[in-house]
């Protein structure tokens, strides 16, 4: 068959997408009975909300989208982390001009003497901004500029397979 | 032309083309939705305590979807899975459970829950006063039916008010939640939030009151133009009516009377409207807005009163209001607020997402999909892979948006 997995085999793939299956509606249902069984500030609502949705997402990511066995998937792995770096970085900006989430405003002024944002935070907030651009120019460059390789140069004799249960 | 890499890896990027390709389109999806969150959480952090009307989204049902696509995720993987062991029945079977899903899906957004929010309205009045006698005249609309009669009364009427308000800006009751009622209750800014049973629409009388010989339209013209709009279409009636004025029609509704107002207007007529009285109409009307209540026909309203029930009321909370009292009326539709703003963009895309999807499965079950089965395997179950991705990405954006929206 195809391709860059080192992937379990198909019965024992199935049997992990019924796990996951499981994960997914019992997260839901965790959800569920939190939001009507307690009465939680919305700070902690949110948190809990989301940390709920990520592990549900990484199960989706990791074993629906079999990402765990596509490693080869490095550039993109990459470009995401930086694109979550990059929205966290914004998100952070943007609160931050609102003026009072998150309120650090104090814990500024004690560590620093000052109200004002120290410039090094703009600055390598700014650099994120440009590296994800450019890591995927670089990636797209790199790509288009390789002529496509002959047939027999088949990458996957260079990887032992490891054993996954 | 032949595409190179649809089964093998390429070796430098040790994927097939396709799945690489997914994937850059995924990473360009995260960033479009990534878009769309950030500015619902700003939103969200932005409002003002009693303002974000969250507590009016139906957790059950919300709850009921995510398992849905949950499900749909499943199945569609399990159909790859059914592939790749060579199984067309199989992959087939998942299929169609995935397709089921995604419509199901579908049908109760679409055919649930944004239509009844279309008909569900929030009402708000001129000043707290008026606010304060609807109660008492809610009471006396409901003793006077001798239903609950003893049961209701002008309190209760105000408790449910205040139930629906706390629920849902604040989900729970506490201080701050009391106070921003009294404060709501007190200045008028309250809304009261239900549906419209009944209303009183107006029977218009379209009256002829001149015409301008120099407005460069011809007599024949004109009088053909008039002919279109009169109810008996004689042509004996148009010249008198053209010269003398009078009455084109008597009692008719709203979009008649527009219509002749406009054709007539442009063929040189002065035309007069006015309310020659106002029928109830018994129904739950789609997406009002403020206009369609209090606009202006010859000094009255186009509806004079509706007849308002009061959400988790029980039929106890019934009120008249009238069009004067009402300063704003809007069904839960996207120009509603801020928070239907977004709800309705964020949810539209996605459901815009699942229903590209459903084409896409639909394609890949047809004989025209299934044809490159028949010509090569593996790349058939490389393009249900690649699908597959797409559909997790799907899947992936509802589980976080069912605890934004439906919890947060």
């Amino acid at each position: 068959m195809s391709d860059s997995h080192d992937s379990p085999t198909i019965p024992n793939l199935i049997k992990k997408f019924y796990f996951v299956g499981g994960v997914l509606v019992i997260g839901t249902i965790i959800t569920f009975v939190i939001d009507i069984m307690f009465a939680l500030p919305l700070a902690l609502a949110a948190v809990l909300g989301l940390l709920i949705a990520l592990v549900k997402a990484s199960f989706v990511v990791a074993i629906f989208m079999h990402y765990k066995w596509d490693k080869k998937l490095i550039w993109i792995t990459w470009t995401m982390v930086l694109t979550f770096f990059f929205f966290a970085g914004m998100m952070g900006l943007i609160m931050w001009a609102e003026g009072d989430v998150p309120k650090l405003d104090s814990a500024l002024a004690i560590s620093t003497g000052t109200n004002e944002m120290p410039t090094i935070w703009i600055i390598l907030a700014s650099l994120l901004g440009v590296a994800l651009p450019a890591s995927f120019t670089v990636f797209t460059v790199k790509m288009l500029s390789q002529p496509a390789p002959v047939e027999a140069a088949a990458p996957k004799a260079r990887r032992t397979a490891k054993k996954k249960s | 032309m032949e595409i190179p890499y649809t089964v093998k890896p390429r070796p430098d990027t040790g994927l097939y083309n396709a799945k690489l390709g997914i994937w850059l389109f995924l990473a360009s999806e995260v960033m479009l939705f990534g878009a769309l969150f950030s500015s619902y959480v700003l939103l969200r952090v932005g409002a003002e305590p009693g303002t974000w009307s969250m507590g009016l989204m139906d957790l059950l049902v919300g709850a009921g979807n995510t398992m849905v696509l949950i499900a749909s995720s499943m199945f569609v993987v399990l159909a790859w899975a059914e592939l790749k062991q060579g199984n067309l029945a199989g992959y087939k079977k998942w299929k169609w459970a995935t397709i089921a899903c995604a419509v199901l899906f579908l049908f109760v957004k679409w055919g649930y829950e944004w239509p009844s929010k279309f008909k569900h309205y929030d009402v708000w009045l001129n000043n707290a006063t008026v606010l304060q006698e609807k109660f008492d005249e809610g009471y006396h609309e409901v003793a006077s039916h001798g239903e609950h009669g003893d049961a209701a009364h002008g309190a209760d009427v105000e408790k449910y008010v205040k139930k629906i308000y706390t629920t849902r800006f604040f989900k729970e009751e506490s201080k701050d939640s009391q106070l921003a009622f009294d404060d709501a209750w007190r200045n008028g800014t309250l809304a009261l939030s239900g549906h419209i049973n009944a209303y009183e629409e107006a029977q218009i009388d379209v009256r002829i009151t001149g015409w301008k010989a120099d407005a460069g339209v011809s007599e024949d013209a004109a009088d053909e133009a008039l002919v279109k709009q009169l109810a008996k279409q004689d042509t004996e009636d148009a010249a008198g009516l053209r010269l003398n004025g009078g009455y084109l029609r008597e009692k008719t509704d709203y979009d008649t009377a527009k219509r002749a107002e406009y054709a007539l207007g442009q063929a040189g007529f002065t035309v007069a409207l006015s309310v020659a009285g106002y029928k109830r109409v018994e129904a739950h009307p789609w997406m009002w807005r403020t206009k369609r209540v209090t606009e202006d026909i010859g000094g009255k309203p186009r509806v004079s009163s509706i007849v308002f029930e009061l959400d988790d009321s029980h039929h106890k909370g019934i009120i008249t209001l009238n069009a004067g009292d009402i300063k704003r009326l809007s069904a839960y539709e996207p120009k509603h607020s801020t928070f239907f703003g977004i709800y309705y963009t964020i949810t539209g895309l996605h459901a815009a997402h699942v229903f590209g999807g459903i084409l896409i499965m639909l394609y890949n079950m047809l004989p025209i999909g299934l044809g490159l089965w028949h010509r090569d395997r593996e790349q058939f179950t490389n393009r249900i892979e690649s699908f597959g991705l797409f559909w997790h990405f799907v899947d992936l954006v509802w589980i976080f948006l069912f605890p934004i929206l439906y919890i947060l």
